[in-house]
């Protein structure tokens, strides 16, 4: 059988190393009599111990990646276009960054009903899921039904 | 005292008004459309819910919860028979069977009977949810700080072995940060604030109901979006009703997957998934005709559903009895249970003792619901599984949103839902299951405060982790699990096994 992730298990490998050092560093740095109690209370105790394991497993991860396959492929220029130049790829990076637009409008002054149903139609429209009108009704709809839902039977204050 | 099967009615009885049954109906349509749709799954759809019902009376929010699990489960199998795509990861093994069948013109047979062995799968786990979480309620009296700690670690491990079936190196990888995950903030001894990095938000720690909501929902959502088509529904629907025979003549299949469902269930973290999967997998191997598996093979349809639905009540064993969680929407269920108030733990069933009863009733009133339903409303559903994703994806997005905000009226509940999407969505792209990680967040607390609180009583001596009995045998099945994948392991079973059989040969 073909070892699937032979670049992918080594450069996330690394990032877990490099996550586990920084969280058993924090976990040494975290006080270790804090308010008279004993060592082995310290609330670093347990993460310090849980850093351990992680980097025993990121180490073990990146071995095997190497042992099973050989040294790891360098990301190339050409993959990194052909990625970035993929249509499932720009239809990811398109979804993300309209969420992102979303959430970020979300919690300011603009009333939740509007950003939710503009957000909605946008989306709705950009990928062609339904015609123009369809996605501004459907849209409202759901922003009018959700801020009722939540605000009005539940009380909750809309972001 | 009285016996179970009456304090079960009782509470049936009890929960027998017309607003509680116009929920139960309601929830688990919902559940089933859920379910039904592909990319959206039982603990996503539950953890909407859990948004959704945040200001409900706990009891109708806990009746709804379970009626959109037990639905969601149950509905997947549409989707999984006629587009060949399981609405949730439990329905998968019903593809294998299912899709054969609805391409001969016998969808409506596969859907029904589907829908009625998942009818008798849920109401067998249900029943054995109710006899076994008082006896191991019993046992988990027993459980200390040593043992807690044991069994959290215990969880992450066993999960992150059957839910990373090629490698479970990234399940425990994925526990483990699930764990960590869950320690960010204040502690519980020292109310110290881990991880926070001076934000005050962050002081607080991450919310469960957010970070489930991103590796679940928002994961989905992206995955969901980036895929281009969706195949149509090129099946007729036909005859629904299953006949009695077909039931009667696969009785041993299905009493079979119940119990492995049960079992599958009762093992933290692994879920409905591997529950369908063991129990085809049985059934195919004591099949008389197991060349027919694959190829629209009743038997293969009928275990398949009737072992994923056996796994709900099982999944809920350890929740209410160890507040441990069988299945990733078993942790959601745990999760709202806290959110309500209620504490499912040893301690339940002296602080609670009609609980348990109360869940079984919910449970029946969902598994009746849901066969209803099942057997009802087909031609409808049926229509549902055509809406686009571009229509549906950012709907759900929505809903995603706002359901982790209202848990705790947070803007940071909402990027962190966000980060954790991200986080999932790569996961899920690497190969890293996502239930290792919720099972780790709901764990991390567990392991934490009592393995500090074991070495204060012991002041310091760490020897009584490991010479208790229960922590011995948490720990002797630790190792098993972590050994039981190694070459070197099955290598060794395989030479007992040739000794053993040796052995007894000679004897014959």
């Amino acid at each position: 059988m073909e070892y699937q992730f032979r670049r992918q298990d080594f450069y996330t490998g690394l990032i877990i190393i490099g996550v586990s050092l920084f969280i058993m560093m924090e976990s040494w740095r975290m006080p270790r009599h804090l308010q008279d109690w004993p060592a082995y209370a310290a609330p670093g105790m347990v993460t310090g111990i849980l850093g351990l394991g992680l980097l025993t497993m990121g180490i073990i991860l990146t071995l095997r990646s190497v042992r099973r396959q050989g040294s790891p492929l360098p990301f190339k220029r050409a993959d990194i276009v052909a990625y970035l130049t993929d249509p499932k790829t720009r239809r990811l990076g398109l979804m993300f960054a309209l969420s992102l637009i979303y959430c970020l409008f979300l919690g300011r002054r603009i009333p939740y009903i509007l950003v939710t149903s503009i957000y909605l139609a946008l989306v709705m429209i950009t990928f062609r899921g339904t015609g123009p009108v369809k996605a501004l009704i459907i849209s409202l709809m759901v922003a009018i039904g959700v801020a009722i839902v939540f605000n009005r039977l539940f009380l909750v204050p809309l972001p | 005292m009285e016996l179970g099967p009456l304090l079960i009615f009782k509470e049936l009885l009890k929960l027998f008004s017309p607003i509680i049954l116009f929920h139960v109906f309601w929830s688990t349509f919902i559940g089933m459309i859920i379910g039904m749709l592909p990319g959206l799954t039982a603990t996503m759809g539950i953890a909407l819910l859990t948004g959704l019902t945040f200001g409900m009376e706990p009891r109708m929010a806990i009746v709804i919860l379970i009626c959109v699990y037990v639905g969601a489960i149950t509905g997947g199998s549409r989707s999984a028979i006629l587009l060949n795509i399981p609405g949730t990861p439990a329905n998968a093994a019903a593809c294998l069977d299912g899709f054969p069948l609805a391409q001969r013109g016998e969808g409506g047979q596969a859907i029904g009977l589907a829908a009625t062995a998942s009818f008798i799968g849920t109401v067998f786990g249900l029943f054995c949810m109710a006899f076994f979480t008082p006896l191991l309620g019993k046992i988990a009296l027993e459980f200390h700080s040593w043992e807690f700690f044991w069994l959290a670690i215990f969880g992450i491990v066993i999960c992150g072995n059957l839910t990373a079936p090629t490698d479970p190196l990234k399940g425990w990888i994925a526990g483990f940060f699930g764990l960590l995950v869950s320690l960010v903030g204040m502690e519980g001894i020292t109310a110290y604030a881990r991880f926070s990095f001076g934000f005050d938000q962050m002081k607080g720690g991450f919310a469960l109901i957010p970070v489930l909501v991103g590796v679940y929902g928002i994961a989905e959502v992206l995955g969901g979006m980036r895929e281009v088509v969706l195949p149509k529904v090129r099946s007729k629907v036909g005859r629904i009703i299953p006949r009695a025979r077909d039931l009667i003549n696969h009785y041993r299949h299905i009493l079979r997957s119940g119990v492995v469902g049960v079992i599958v269930g009762a093992i933290p973290g692994v879920g409905e998934d591997v529950a369908s999967w063991v129990s085809y997998d049985f059934a195919k191997r004591s099949s008389k005709q197991p060349e027919k598996f694959g190829k629209g093979s009743l038997e293969g349809l009928i275990a398949a559903e009737t072992g994923d639905n056996a796994c709900i009540g099982g999944a809920i064993i350890p929740v209410l009895s160890l507040a441990v969680p069988g299945s990733a929407p078993a942790a959601v269920l745990l999760a709202a249970m806290w959110l309500h108030g209620v504490r499912p733990g040893p301690l339940l069933m002296l602080e609670f003792p009609h609980y348990i009863w109360e869940v079984t009733a919910m449970m029946i009133m969902a598994s009746f619901a849901s066969l209803v339903i099942s057997l009802s409303f087909v031609r409808a559903q049926v229509k549902i599984l055509l809406i686009p994703r571009p229509v549906l994806m950012p709907i759900v997005f929505v809903l995603c949103v706002i359901g982790s905000y209202a848990i705790n009226v947070r803007v940071f509940d909402i990027w962190v839902m966000l980060a954790f999407g991200v986080i999932g969505y790569a996961m899920r792209n690497y190969n890293y299951p996502a239930a290792p990680l919720v099972l780790g967040v709901i764990l991390g607390d567990m392991a934490d405060v009592n393995m500090r609180r074991a070495l204060i009583r012991t002041a310091g001596d760490v020897s009584s982790f490991f010479i208790r009995p229960i922590s011995l045998i948490l720990i002797i099945l630790i190792i098993l699990t972590m050994i039981s994948r190694t070459k070197m392991f099955k290598r060794i079973m395989s030479l007992v096994k040739v000794k053993v059989k040796k052995i007894f040969g000679k004897q014959r």
